[in-house]
């Protein structure tokens, strides 16, 4: 299956503006929600690059994911600030998961140097100033530190975003093969 | 030696191949014992101490009996030792049935779990007395000379633990009762942590109490032992009285029993009292001495492992000989609730984290008020335990830190 990341890898990526998108993937992203169409894209409309065949409906879930609070209570060590972790179930049905395309440029803009990964432990780890996530591959996904309710499950959202981002993006040189 | 493959087919709990790294909050339980608890609820299930009939004799004689074996882990008499909840409450019969005089001193060290601190910080304020708390190193080290300022003719009694459940340091008991003694006051050892590890003799560090709870020792929940010392027993109250601890009652008088009924009003736990003495009986054919080997082979590996693993900052001595299998550290920039979450859900080894009820010796000794991460062994441990916890460890600090 491909990934909207595969399909991003044949996009342009001269975020030239033509299509009225500010960059190639915003574009994606637009097309994805049906606002706009793949031959807006001076490059597909000209045919110097194939327009890549995208059979794609927008997923049916609007949460990234679907996920069940074990429990959010103060944490332990600073009362002041809260600690909720949850359990993810498997994606449904929709091949792309719980990615949100409204945060991938985010994702490609920001560097990901904050994103720690264990793959032999199964281990995601992400630390900023208003929460530390860890995510397991069981499905786990436990914050703490997080500034209020509100902005932990923010914070819980970006990570599994990140995480999902890296763990679908394949380097250029592959998909070019 | 103790062979571990075989003391681990005792413990029902690790046949999931879960690594349990926590024994100090409270230990496992093994087949001897949990046969010992169902076999007085099948075979004698009677209250103690009351009936006449046969299999209430066989209640009251296998409760005895349990009292018996508790004693003989810390060679005490059987008269001398007293069931309880846990060695909390233990403490808390003390701490409210001995007599204070207003002005008295009590002397008690940053070291100890909360059920041996605000006990006194409690009596301390109802009784108007004195609380002087004995600061230790950064290692938790604690000499007599510590104490020596500490202790005059004022001094009602010291309470001091055995074996902290933090630092694994054991304070140097049998010098520290000898200066109490000699200013004429009482001692209360904390055996909460020594009693099941290492071979406690009572009469040896000459200590006039000594708590400890069945729970931590391989002995089931709900029961601990309080020692007081020969002719001590007149000078503490009991915390409840009522039935089972009665000399005599008339319509506007009472009269206590002496001995250990005096303290165990109402229907004792008598099942819980019975797993205990078997539990005791338990260590004991294994010896205590083995146990403690065993214990100390495991620690020098992990604190070794920890000392080569980036990040790690042990608390207390780095080595083995100085300390018990309980090992309290943190990983740079990780919560240490993280690491326990980490290690738990990435390879089974469960560990506590936090501030292990001990939250002076956090703020004041440690500098780590978030609190730490602490790994414990105990005879059922084995080195493969110690090592997948360490490459866990050591691959998150890699990763993820
Ligand atoms: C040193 C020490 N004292 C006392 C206690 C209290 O034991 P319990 O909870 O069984 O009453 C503990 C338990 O962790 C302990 O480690
Ligand atoms: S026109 Fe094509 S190349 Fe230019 S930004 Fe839009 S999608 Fe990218």
């Amino acid at each position: 299956m491909r990934t909207l990341y595969d399909i991003y890898q044949i996009f342009p990526h001269t975020d030239c503006g033509y299509c009225g998108s500010s960059s190639c993937l915003t574009m994606l992203r637009r097309y994805c929600i049906g606002k706009s169409n793949l031959s807006d894209c001076i490059y597909f409309k000209s045919g110097e690059l194939p327009t890549p065949k995208i059979t794609y409906s927008p997923p049916a879930i609007k949460v990234p994911h679907n996920q069940k609070i074990s429990y959010i209570r103060p944490c332990p060590s600073e009362p002041s600030k809260v600690t909720i972790e949850i359990n993810i179930l498997p994606p449904v049905h929709s091949p792309y998961g719980y990615f949100d395309m409204i945060t991938a440029d985010t994702i490609f803009q920001h560097q990901i140097t904050n994103l720690k990964i264990s793959p032999s432990l199964g281990i995601v780890r992400l630390e900023s100033e208003t929460g530390d996530v860890m995510v397991f591959s069981e499905g786990k996904v436990v914050i703490r530190r997080g500034a209020d309710e509100r902005s932990a499950f923010w914070e819980i959202s970006r990570a599994l975003r990140l995480l999902w981002a890296t763990v679908n993006r394949k380097p250029r040189a592959e998909s070019a093969q | 030696m103790l062979d571990v493959n075989k003391v681990r087919e005792d413990f029902p709990f690790l046949k999931s191949g879960r690594i349990y790294l926590d024994s100090t909050a409270t230990s496992l339980t093994p087949e001897p014992v949990l046969e010992k608890v169902l076999e007085y609820y099948r075979e004698c299930r009677a209250n103690v101490g009351r009936g006449i009939y046969n299999a209430a004799q066989a209640a009251t004689f296998a409760y005895e009996n349990a009292r018996v074996e508790v004693a003989k882990l810390i060679n005490a008499k059987p008269e001398e030792i007293i069931f309880v909840r846990n060695a909390t409450e233990a403490i808390n019969l003390v701490a409210s049935g001995l007599k204070f005089h207003e002005g008295d001193k009590i002397v008690t060290t940053i070291l100890e779990h909360h059920s041996n601190y605000i006990p006194w910080l409690r009596v301390k304020n109802t009784k108007k007395l004195e609380l002087s708390v004995v600061l230790s190193d950064m290692e938790g080290h604690l000499s007599p000379s510590d104490f020596a300022p500490h202790i005059d003719g004022h001094t009602r009694l010291v309470a001091v633990t055995q074996t902290s459940n933090v630092l694994g340091v054991r304070p140097p008991i049998k010098e520290i009762a000898k200066l109490a003694h000699d200013e004429g006051a009482l001692v209360l050892v904390d055996g909460a942590q020594s009693v099941p590890h290492k071979k406690v003799d009572v009469k040896e560090l000459d200590c006039d109490f000594l708590t400890f709870s069945g729970h931590k020792m391989c002995g089931p929940t709900g029961v601990g032992a309080l020692y007081i010392k020969e002719g001590l027993q007149e000078l503490i109250e009991p915390l409840c009285i009522g039935g089972g601890s009665i000399e005599d009652v008339g319509l506007d008088y009472f009269r206590l029993r002496t001995g250990p009924s005096k303290y165990e009003a109402g229907t004792p736990p008598i099942a819980e009292a019975i797993g205990m003495g078997a539990a005791a009986k338990y260590l004991l054919n294994i010896g205590m001495e083995n146990i403690e080997d065993h214990e100390r082979n495991l620690t020098r590996r992990m604190l070794q492992g920890l000392i080569n693993t980036d990040g790690i900052t042990i608390f207390g001595p780095k080595d083995a000989d100085k300390r018990a299998g309980i090992i309290s550290f943190n990983l740079k920039g990780f919560n240490p609730h993280d690491v326990a979450v980490a290690l738990d859900t990435s390879s089974g080894v469960m560990v506590r984290s936090g501030h292990h009820c001990a939250l002076p010796l956090h703020k004041h000794i440690l500098k780590s008020p978030n609190g730490t991460v602490r790994a414990s062994v105990y005879l059922y441990n084995t080195n493969e335990d110690v090592d997948v916890f360490l490459e866990t460890l050591q691959e998150i600090s890699r990763s993820l830190a």
